[in-house]
């Protein structure tokens, strides 16, 4: 009987903890998930119509703060788990607070995403089927796989690297880094019109692709590559500045 | 002996169609019988109303009518047949072919011709209609929630040879205020397309002022300088000033400063 009253106690205790270290939140009316970090952020997708954070380490809070609420740039912490989770119309706006807090962040799968790092934050966005903005504005590098939504990405140092499933929808797709690299992989067989623009960088791709030489016309954006695959399709626009372009069949 | 008349012979005898011994028996007994007498003078008297009553035009009256008709021949105008000449010229029949082959060429040529211009009316109303709904197509996609809608919107920038100046300013507006970087460079390369407009220019050089992204500051570098304008020297002056412009942009704008001033 104790041992009995003992294993129900540790999964009370257990279920109290999991609650302390995950949040989750309804999506119904939620057309947008607007994620900001200054940290590393990681979203993958669910089978439930919920946002669910998982801390990734218990969050330490100093001594002194007992009793205090974290307050950062985009607002208190009203989630327990280091995060403000504010709905402003039919967006849910995520801000990760604490600045050395990593997450993980489970979404449904069409879920339109939008993810914007500063500082060293690194974007991991991983299988999902609607919309997905990623934007890394210092340091950080994003890496998304396995979508095929439209997708538009833009880093300054970091680089993207970005992996298709099935490319089905016809929206463009924008990938443009100033100093990082772009690196992308496609399957073979997906019918797309792709320019290919790189400032100081190299282009390397194994797609039957070939750069058009426009005798006196020099682009404004330097070297600029237009081609066709299967046949064309959806618009695929990728430009790295600095860095060099890597574009792979798979 | 019974008295033999003769009222059968009468019209062969007055005819004369009798042979000589007939004609003197018929008269021997005529001057004897006073009925056959009389009933040859009244046979007689009746051939001659006959031979009064049908009167044969004599030779005076037909003469008269062909001189009348001679002079009303005379009195009518001259019907002048066109005698056709069957002529064995060759060239001048090839040349009616020719020239009838080319009349209906020259009249299939001006129906197709107007044909033509009101096709022509008429597909240019469709395309200012096509134009129309592209535009507010375009203008209402870079008004949208979603990045990817907003950059087609831009890309639509394709469909229009001379974008009017809502189109433009549209643009401007995506360039200037647009929070997400691949919409504004998207949005700079859509104008970079038209720097001849005096309107792109200014909204260049007012990008070049407030833009952050290094990318986008570098592209819109190298479009003034293509155009060689001179007021963008101020504010590229200005951005090597900064601390935080990018050191391959300052090494640009060092590059490129003294073709401007």
């Amino acid at each position: 009987m104790r041992k009995f009253t003992f294993i129900l106690m540790a999964l009370f205790i257990g279920t109290i903890a999991q609650a302390q270290s995950d949040y989750t939140k309804s999506l119904d009316g939620i057309k947008w998930v607007k994620i900001n970090s200054t940290s590393d952020i990681v979203v993958k997708s669910h089978s439930s119509n919920e946002l669910l954070i998982k801390s990734a380490q218990k969050i330490e809070t100093p001594e002194k703060a007992k009793g205090l609420k974290l307050v950062g740039e985009g607002g208190t912490d009203n989630t327990n788990v280091g995060f403000s989770v504010v709905q402003d119309g039919s967006n849910l706006i995520v801000h990760n607070l604490n600045k050395n807090n990593k997450a993980e962040i489970y979404l449904p799968k069409n879920q339109n995403v939008s993810v914007k790092t500063t500082w060293n934050g690194d974007i991991s966005i991983d299988g999902f089927s609607g919309e997905i903005e990623a934007n890394s504005e210092l340091n950080g590098s994003i890496n998304i796989t396995n979508v095929n939504g439209p997708i538009t990405a833009n880093s300054l140092n970091g680089g993207l690297n970005i992996v298709f499933g099935n490319v089905k929808q016809d929206l463009p797709i924008s990938l443009y880094s100033t100093n990082g690299s772009v690196d992308v992989s496609l399957p073979s067989s997906t019918p797309a019109n792709i320019t290919l623009s790189t400032w100081n960088g190299n282009v390397y791709t194994d797609f039957d692709i070939k750069a058009e030489e426009k005798d006196g016309m020099k682009s404004v954006l330097g070297r600029n590559i237009n081609a066709s695959i299967n046949g064309g399709g959806v618009k695929i626009s990728m430009k790295s500045t600095n860095g060099n372009m890597y574009l792979r069949k798979k | 002996m019974e008295k033999q008349h003769v009222f059968d012979q009468i019209p062969d005898y007055l005819d004369g169609n009798l042979s000589k011994s007939e004609a003197s028996v018929f008269e021997k007994h005529v001057e004897n019988c006073a009925d056959c007498q009389k009933e040859l003078e009244e046979m007689q008297a009746f051939l001659n109303v006959m031979d009064k009553e049908v009167h044969t035009p004599s030779d005076k009256l037909k003469a008269n009518f062909e001189a009348a008709l001679e002079q009303e021949k005379q009195h009518q105008r001259k019907v002048v047949q066109l005698k056709s000449k069957s002529s064995s010229n060759w060239t001048g029949n090839v040349l009616k072919i020719a020239a009838s082959i080319a009349l209906l060429v020259a009249s299939f040529q001006m129906g197709s011709l107007f044909q033509q211009r009101k096709v022509d009316a008429s597909i240019a109303q469709l395309q200012d209609e096509t134009n129309q709904m592209k535009q507010t197509a375009m203008l209402s996609l870079m008004e949208n929630q979603s990045a990817s809608k907003r950059i087609q919107g831009v890309n639509y920038i394709e469909e229009f040879e001379r974008p009017d100046e809502a189109i433009i300013q549209a643009l401007a507006n995506r360039l200037l205020y647009d929070e997400n970087d691949n919409v504004r460079m998207t949005a700079f390369e859509a104008l970079a397309k038209f720097t001849s407009s005096e309107t792109v220019k200014n909204t260049l050089i007012e990008a070049l002022e407030n833009e952050k992204n290094p990318s986008i500051q570098v592209a819109v570098i190298q479009a003034l300088v293509q155009i060689q304008e001179k007021k963008a020297a101020e504010p590229m002056k200005k951005l090597l000033d900064k601390e935080d412009t990018q050191p391959f942009i300052k090494d640009q704008i060092k590059a490129v400063l003294p073709s401007l001033t």
